[in-house]
């Protein structure tokens, strides 16, 4: 381990989003437009700085981690120790996924500059757009468990923040509140497993874990199960998935370019990075819970899409299923594939949020796709980066998500054909419901007058749009998975581009994933090419109407909410009100009025209750001591 | 002189000089408070920032030989222990008069008060002697009472004045009988009121089983009661929503740390066999603060009672690394202490401002309020976060060492607690800002702290939560090495009682 500043461009990297933070919360805030400069070279730094460091670190790419002490709590004599450092992880995970970050934050934060042009809380936005890019960068490079979790709790409060931006909206300040809390339902699994991993292993560094656990594989013992279930809570709550996934789609309510960062291409993933961070923790019966947790939630999330009428929620309900994909990539031994879905996901979803935040902007913030119809000509780099973004999503050959996506159903079809069918099933969904938006939004008749006077975005949002939409043509054979996976298997290799884009062809999965791509496309193109409302409802209405309310799953939470926690504090309440302060107290009252009359005559205020008792206690410890 | 007796004398010589200023020159008795207590502010952060945290034993020790009989002398010095806690004190003693400009009655007599309990505290913590201990503890507590009856707020007003009377005697005076008795445990020629010698007796001379058997209850429920440990806790969140500002502030922040101060530096060293017999009873008690107290903060419709009742819960993570009975866990307490003495006088000045605006403290009638107050709402979500234990505030160190600390105690009490560290805090504190800050209620006639002189007072006490919270080392470096001998008494004895009663 080396010192901290050993290496100044990781520090540079994480430190410059939070310099502009503080900068513009302190000085620049009232500006708005200085505000948003000063954010935008920041991150813009720190992408230059990432790539410098990334070309520097081509050549070896063994981890490296140098840290300072933050908490240092031991003793030799008592023999306890609690070392818990801040410091950075360089390997190939974190390399990665700092780039993702600060590049797709890099697009992000330009194009908010023209999304949220007018706000009257411009400054303020930057501020917090910056704070969590500050706070993703700490989770990515977090050498330890107790790091990690700063930064998670970090990237908690600044998507708290941002989901209620518009806190005047109660809508908005109820999704942060509920985002907040969903996210904390996990972390207190995460906390746990964090502690018990400290109390069976005695360091939360991942590199020393990582050590002991090669040398002495049954270190955790019996615990192991429970280690890497509670570990995943974490990843749960963050990710999204079942049964935590309700925050995800209320978290919408902020703004779009929000969405687009936190939402869609980096906060959630942090669930699924974190789960490749630590792949080494996992035992057989945990990975296995993971994965049908991870398959699970695509399919639920898929099915609750098809039926979503508003832009962002359909897309919100996406970006579920995908994480769902990537979670079940990680339970089957695959933590590679889980990343480079993550990488790619974070291209072309990112891109579809950007896209729909255009539409959202050119429409006056209308969301309801019924609402709009006919804007192919009308905003014609909007349809097509969103057509690319949409096609990569559904796994068209040859762009980006075929390939991440293939990866996956591979991986499935190898070791556990269940979760194959699943996702051939989603993959199936998922095509279908993008196509669906496509076909209601940008084709077919116009439904609204907002659409019939809709414009094209200005180029400071349509530029970061057509850059991610080259990023979603080409992710998929630039080399992200082979770049990942000597962190987990001892082969290397070096493939050319060919070879990279023509793999996949060689497998009977990839087949059923076009397949899987052909029949929904077909299947959309019948329903939605020119229906003026959804004819679904009306062919099957209690599965749909089951789909359009999201399963019940949010009223079942209010529910158990109210019968557990109301219930609990209120019975709480009333015992303090009516038991401890009122018998106890008023017991103790009648007890000094028995005691002493001679009090009560005495009492006329308050404070002689006090001298009395003091008097009495001095009375007493006379009478102690001349007693001995 | 050491710099400590500057510290808590200044206070109190105020309130002595301010006996003599006339009542209508109330500028000049405002402006005498806030030197004295600025004085002393700096002068602690000097004394914190030349304080050397490997050394074991006390800095800036002073001893005067003065009832010599009797064995009490006037002896002062810190450790990494309460080294913290005099910082802490004494700025929150310096914000509490900044904000306390809102008394417009009696001010002479208030500012005389604050002063008194400033002072009293601060040279509580400074004591190394037991009767300055408690004597100028007791002179701190005194006060109170007096100003939540006078200059209090709200109808419950009385009947919190005589509730929190009641039971902060009842804790002052048991704790008094346990303090005298382990005085009286000393054998004749030994009796001396000096803390670092009673220990230092007690290292060598076990105390006998069933002396420890009475003395340690009283002294754990007596320090209990006046750290507000449940079942005992009702007096604080009323006696709070109703006390003044500045009372609130230097009581919840400071004075109640004194219990907690005793039972680690004097208790656990000690009667390390009953320290060892009572911990598993301290934890479930201190589940109750956490749990408990947290679910009757979320159904509070006061925001007072709310940060009462959340203050409350918080003592819960102190009491809790105390039980553990580790290095970890009495670490993590230690900066619980001092992260909860800023958060708390923070919360309270918050409420204290948001009360002079919108003349209320109901939750409901509340709303909106971050447009008109961009500061004040901006301090107050950060105090809210801070409440439920976000990473980056003093906080979170201090309750993240007291759960890792427990764990090895009890894993199910430990799990619980995190629950409530991070849930049930969690849903009292968003949903305070959902319904105070948050929405679209409009205030055509409030005003925000703008300028510097107001926001001075919040800005100090936040600086303190985030120093510490982003640079825990600069407290927890002191506090181990101080901390490890009393953990070392007690886990000595430890092989005794196993060897002992099997």
């Amino acid at each position: 381990m080396n010192d901290l500043f050993h290496e100044p461009l990781p520090n540079l990297i994480l430190f410059l989003p939070l310099l502009a933070a503080v900068v513009i919360t302190l000085f620049t805030q009232k500006n708005g437009h200085l505000s948003a400069v000063i954010s935008v070279v920041a991150i813009l730094g720190a992408f230059g700085a990432a790539i410098f460091l990334f070309c520097s670190r081509l050549e070896s790419l063994s981890p490296r981690d140098f840290a300072a002490h933050w908490l240092t709590v031991d003793s030799k004599t008592l023999g306890e120790s609690l070392r818990i450092t801040f410091g950075f992880l360089l390997d190939r995970l974190s390399l990665l996924m700092m780039l993702i970050v600060t590049g797709v934050g890099s697009m992000i934060h330009i194009y908010s500059v023209g999304y949220m042009r007018g706000d009257r809380s411009f400054g303020r936005f930057f501020a917090c757009l910056s704070f969590f890019t500050f706070s993703m960068l700490g989770i990515v490079f977090s050498d330890n468990f107790l790091q990690m979790f700063i930064f998670w709790e970090l990237v908690g409060v600044s998507s708290y923040l941002l989901i209620g931006f518009w806190y005047e909206r109660g809508a908005a300040a109820d999704a942060a509140k509920k985002a907040f809390l969903t996210n904390r339902i996990g972390d207190f699994g995460f906390l746990i497993g964090i502690i018990f991993v400290w109390s069976m292993a005695g360091t939360l560094n991942f590199i020393d874990l990582r050590n002991h656990l090669t040398s002495n594989p049954v270190l955790l013992g019996g615990s192991a199960t429970a280690i890497g279930l509670l570990i995943f809570c974490g990843a749960v709550g963050k990710s999204a998935q079942f049964p935590l996934h309700v925050w995800l789609p209320d978290a919408m309510e902020g703004p779009t370019p929000v969405s687009a960062l936190i939402h869609a291409a980096t906060m959630v993933a942090a669930g699924v990075y974190m789960l490749s961070r630590v792949f080494f923790l996992f035992n057989e019966t945990s990975l296995t819970v993971i994965a049908w947790t991870g398959g699970f939630t695509a399919i639920m999330a898929a099915l609750i899409a098809v039926q979503q009428d508003d832009i962002k929620r359909i897309l919100a309900y996406s970006t579920l299923s995908q994480l769902g994909y990537m979670v079940m990539a990680v339970g089957l031994h695959e933590p590679p594939a889980g990343m480079f879905h993550l990488a790619t996901h974070a291209f072309f979803k990112a891109l579809l949020f950007l896209g729909a935040g255009s539409v959202i902007h050119a429409l006056h913030h209308e969301q309801n796709i019924w609402k709009m119809g006919r804007l192919k000509d009308k905003m014609s780099i909007t349809f097509w980066t969103f057509l690319i973004g949409t096609l990569a999503l559904s796994g068209f050959p040859f762009l980006s998500g075929f390939y991440s996506k293939d990866s996956i159903l591979a991986a499935a079809y190898r070791s556990n054909l269940p979760l194959f069918y699943l996702g051939v099933v989603v993959a199936f969904c998922t095509t279908f419901y993008m196509f669906r938006l496509i076909f209601v939004v940008f084709l077919g008749k116009s439904k609204s007058e907002a659409s019939d006077h809709a414009h094209e975005s200005p180029f400071i949002m349509t530029g970061p749009l057509l850059v991610l939409a080259v990023l979603a043509l080409v992710g998929g054979v630039i080399g992200i998975e082979e770049f990942v996976i000597p962190k987990y298997h001892s082969i290397q290799f070096v493939k050319t581009w060919s070879e990279r884009t023509m793999e996949p062809f060689s497998v009977a999965s990839t087949y059923f994933g076009i397949g899987a791509f052909v029949v929904g496309l077909a299947l959309s193109f019948a329903l939605y090419a020119k229906a003026a409302s959804d004819p679904l409802p009306r062919a099957l209405p209690s599965l749909m109407s089951a789909m359009r309310n999201r399963f019940y799953f949010d009223e079942l939470y209010a529910w158990l909410i109210a019968m557990t926690h109301e219930a609990l504090a209120e019975v709480a309440s009333l015992v303090d009100r009516w038991v401890i302060s009122g018998m106890v107290v008023r017991g103790a009252h009648g007890a000094t009025e028995f005691m002493g009359r001679a009090l009560r005559l005495l009492q006329t205020g308050n404070l002689q209750t006090y001298s009395f008792l003091f008097a009495a206690g001095i009375a007493l410890a006379l009478y102690l001591m001349l007693l001995r | 002189m050491s710099p400590l007796t500057w510290i808590f004398i200044f206070p109190l010589l105020a309130a002595v000089g301010i006996v003599l200023i006339p009542r209508n020159y109330r500028f000049v008795i405002r402006c005498v408070a806030l030197a004295a207590t600025a004085i002393s502010m700096l002068l602690s952060i000097s004394m914190f920032a030349s304080f050397m945290p490997g050394v074991p034993g006390f800095q800036f020790e002073q001893q005067r030989a003065w009832a010599g009989d009797l064995g009490i002398s006037y002896h002062v010095g810190v450790d990494g222990l309460n080294i913290g806690l005099i910082l802490m004190g004494a700025t929150v003693a310096f914000a509490a008069v900044c904000v306390s400009s809102s008394i417009k009655t009696r001010e002479k007599e208030f500012y005389i008060l604050l002063l008194t309990m400033a002072g009293g505290i601060l040279g509580a913590f400074a004591s190394l002697d037991l009767f300055c201990f408690y004597f100028l503890h007791e002179l701190a507590l005194v006060p109170t009472f007096i100003m939540i009856g006078v200059w209090g707020k709200g109808e419950r007003k009385n009947y919190a004045t005589y509730q929190i009377t009641l039971y902060l005697s009842l804790g002052a005076l048991l704790a008094l009988l346990g303090l005298i008795a382990v005085y009286l445990q000393l054998p004749a020629g030994h009796r001396t009121f000096d803390i670092p010698q009673i220990i230092e007796f007690y290292r060598t001379h076990r105390m006998a089983e069933s002396a420890q058997r009475i003395i340690f209850p009283m002294l754990l429920f007596g320090f209990g009661i006046l750290v507000s440990l449940w079942p005992f806790h009702t007096w604080a969140p009323l006696g709070y929503g109703s006390a003044p500002t500045g009372t609130a502030m230097i009581h919840a922040g400071v004075l109640k740390k004194f219990g907690l101060y005793g039972l680690i530096r004097l208790a656990l060293p000690i009667m390390p066999d009953e320290a060892q017999r009572w911990a598993v009873t301290i934890m479930a008690l201190s589940l109750g603060n956490i749990i408990y107290c947290g679910f009757v903060a979320m159904r509070q419709r006061n925001l007072n009672m709310l940060i009462g009742n959340s203050s409350v819960a918080h003592m819960g993570f102190a009491f809790l690394g105390i039980a553990s009975l580790s290095l970890v866990g009495i670490t993590g307490a230690a900066v619980v202490m001092v992260a909860h003495g800023f958060l708390a006088a923070l919360t309270f000045a918050l409420s204290g401002y948001l009360h002079e605006q919108t003349g209320t403290l109901e939750i409901d009638r509340m709303g909106g309020l971050l447009r008109r107050l961009p500061f004040i709402g901006a301090v107050t979500i950060m105090a809210m976060m801070a409440g439920c234990g976000l990473p980056g505030f003093a906080g979170f160190p201090g309750e993240v060492l007291s759960l890792f600390g427990s764990w090895g105690r009890s894993q199910v009490m430990t799990g619980v607690a995190v629950w409530g560290a991070l849930v049930i805090g969690g849903v009292y504190m968003t949903r305070a800002i959902r319904n105070i800050l948050h929405g679209e209620k409009e205030w055509p006639n409030i005003l925000d702290a703008t300028s510097l002189w107001r926001r001075l007072p919040f800005g100090l006490l936040l600086a303190g939560l985030l120093l510490f919270g982003c640079f825990p080392r600069l407290l927890t470096d002191g506090i181990k090495v101080s901390v490890e001998p009393i953990v070392g008494m007690a886990a000595g004895e430890l092989h005794a009682v196993k060897g002992g009663h099997r």
